[in-house]
């Protein structure tokens, strides 16, 4: 693959979250597609702004948890009935009720590591580079106290100097052209 | 916040909207429809008014559940803190402050069902050597009933339910006045009055707890004298979080359809609720799970004929749909986390809530009697289960709202007030 040069994109660095919003949702309405919110903490807004509107992790922690709760009730109806089956106090080989509370934990069990990794994997994690980085604003604020708002050179309403002055149309306190 | 998008001001008007007076006079007329329907059902079922009087137990005890779940919802958000319990801490003071109607309710129970005898077997045999002598009562129930005659007997019945409510009556009182002394009070004696708010609420759950689990055993669990579980109090407390966390959801989506909940019911807090109401799901069915597997596993003659009475004879069919309206269908519907922000597919989850809610109470209650011990049979009496409750319910609904209107809707000494107010993705 050939080394990837030129800009990756024009980063617009806020002081608060309700300006990185207001430029977020102004950007999707200006036909701006391919961009992405940073943010310290989850801005659920920041996210439904640029048309993100449901993720899989949910999907992939439901279907963990299923496969946890048959997988175990079918380890423990073959354990008992078919291959080591004990007579306990005169009660039925299939008895359900005992067979619950293992089947539960593993449907918890399988449920937190695959939302867990499922999160990590459809974050496009872990990631051993990213541009953003080569930006110092974005270094020092994005874990702390910044809000950044990157509109991708790579979409086809880009344009280095038309989207630079509609990013600042909504008072950053600064735009940077990212290198990759 | 410095930048004022998407900020929102104080409605002015705080007060409940006009049509809390409408809701009002329909739930009075399903109440007066349905009691007479009880009425006349109690006159064509010929039992002398015994499932009149069973089904009047039941919608008390919903009635209970309401008025008092509140109570300690109320109590358990003033320690908790938290915006979802600033936006219901004025309808649940609504809730609490039907106690009277409450207390009217439970005579009925406490004059027939336990002095005259007709619901409670311990009150009716009191005489128990006589009772197996005549063959009315097995050994194991005049075992029961002369070993357990310390706590099971009608003064102490009427001395501890009383008491019970002295002391719940006392809180709601307080409750409700320093809440409008607060709002009355602002500024620098914030801290003063949330001081004081979590000192009156730490100790009265716990007061609570201990009160309720004893009351359960009173007016439920002794049904059965026979048997006992020490779990028993514990889910009727967590079945209240469950069927008051329900109706107060109920309630927020329907006052929102006017200032001032229309402003501040934001979608954060309801989806905080749905929340809550699904950890109560979880929490309600481990309980009542649990007892059943740790019974289930015992097979102790003296702990297994409860579950025997109410699985056998048909009574599967109702633990089973008590199993789905309960816990399967509220848990799979509340797991998506888009449905919990969708008024109304929340409000329909919640009316299930409460539904299950009395669907269980009818299988507590029910199957302690002889004649449907083991043998679930239609008779015009199982009609009262019915109808009594919703007339109770309707009848305790229309004083609730009657009591919201007093107040303005949201109380205003808060600092979480000022984030009601601001845009919804301004905090962590």
């Amino acid at each position: 693959m050939p080394e990837r040069e030129g800009t990756y994109g024009l980063l617009a660095e806020f002081d608060t979250p309700s300006q990185l919003v207001r430029a977020a949702e102004n950007a999707y309405a200006a036909g701006y597609r391919r961009m992405d919110c940073y943010t310290p903490y989850p801005v659920e807004e920041a996210a439904e702004a640029i048309g993100f509107h449901k993720n899989e992790v949910s999907l992939v922690c439901l279907i963990g948890g299923m496969l946890g709760v048959t997988a175990m009730f079918s380890l423990e109806t073959w354990i008992s009935v078919w291959s080591y089956p004990l007579n306990i106090a005169g009660r039925p080989y299939f008895s359900w009720p005992a067979f619950v509370v293992p089947a539960y934990e593993w449907t918890i069990l399988f449920a937190g590591l695959s939302a867990a990794f499922g999160m990590l994997a459809l974050n496009g994690l872990p990631q051993v580079y990213h541009p953003l980085f080569n930006a110092p604003n974005f270094r020092n604020g994005a874990t702390s106290d910044k809000f950044f708002l990157c509109v991708e050179a790579n979409d086809p309403k880009f344009e280095p100097a038309e989207t630079r002055s509609f990013l600042e149309g909504f008072a950053p306190v600064s735009v940077v052209e990212v290198e990759y | 916040m410095a930048n004022g998008y998407h900020a929102k001001t104080l409605p002015k008007d705080l007060n409940a909207p006009a049509f809390v007076d409408v809701w009002r006079t329909r739930a009075l007329t399903v109440g007066v429809v349905f009691l007479v329907i009880a009425i006349i059902l109690g006159f064509l079922s010929g039992d002398a008014w015994n499932h009149f009087l069973r089904a009047w137990l039941h919608g008390y005890m919903m009635c209970f559940n309401f008025c008092f779940g509140a109570m300690v919802l109320l109590m358990v958000q003033y320690l908790s803190g938290g915006k979802w319990g600033l936006i219901i801490r004025r309808p649940l003071e609504a809730m609490t402050r039907t106690w009277p109607l409450v207390l009217l309710l439970f005579l009925p129970v406490g004059i027939f069902g336990a002095s005259f005898g007709k619901l409670y077997i311990w009150a009716k045999y009191a005489d128990w050597a006589k009772a197996l002598k005549n063959g009315l009562i097995t050994n194991e129930q005049a075992h029961a009933i002369h070993f357990k005659h310390g706590i099971l007997n009608v003064t102490s019945f009427w001395v501890y339910s009383l008491l019970t409510f002295a002391i719940l009556a006392l809180y709601v009182t307080l409750l409700n006045k320093w809440s409008l002394k607060r709002d009355a009070d602002p500024e620098p004696n914030v801290p003063y009055w949330r001081t004081k708010f979590e000192n009156l609420s730490g100790f009265g759950t716990l007061l609570y707890a201990i009160l309720l689990f004893g009351v359960a055993i009173y007016w439920v669990m002794s049904l059965d004298p026979t048997w006992y579980s020490t779990v028993y109090g514990f889910q009727f407390l967590v079945a209240e979080g469950y069927g008051v966390l329900a109706l107060s959801i109920l309630t927020l989506i329907g006052l929102s359809r006017a200032e001032p909940m229309k402003t501040m019911f934001r979608g954060t807090e309801q989806h905080d609720m749905g929340k809550l109401c699904f950890a109560f799901t979880m929490l309600n069915m481990y309980l009542a799970f649990a007892s059943f597997l740790i019974i289930w596993s015992g097979n102790s003659p003296e702990e297994i004929p409860w579950y025997l009475d109410r699985i056998r004879g048909n009574w599967g069919v109702i633990a089973t749909l008590d199993v789905i309206f309960h816990w399967l269908i509220p848990f799979t519907l509340l797991l998506s986390s888009g449905l919990k922000r969708i008024k109304k597919r929340l409000a329909v989850v919640c009316c299930i809530m409460i539904f299950a809610r009395a669907w269980d109470l009818w299988w507590l209650i029910e199957p302690n009697f002889p004649d449907a011990r083991r043998n679930l049979h239609f008779s015009v009496g199982m009609l009262e289960y019915a109808t009594l409750p919703v007339a109770l319910v309707a009848f305790w609904l229309a004083y609730f709202f009657t009591q919201l209107k007093q107040r303005p809707l949201i109380a205003t000494n808060d600092p979480h007030l000022v984030e009601l107010l601001e845009p919804e993705h301004a905090h962590a």
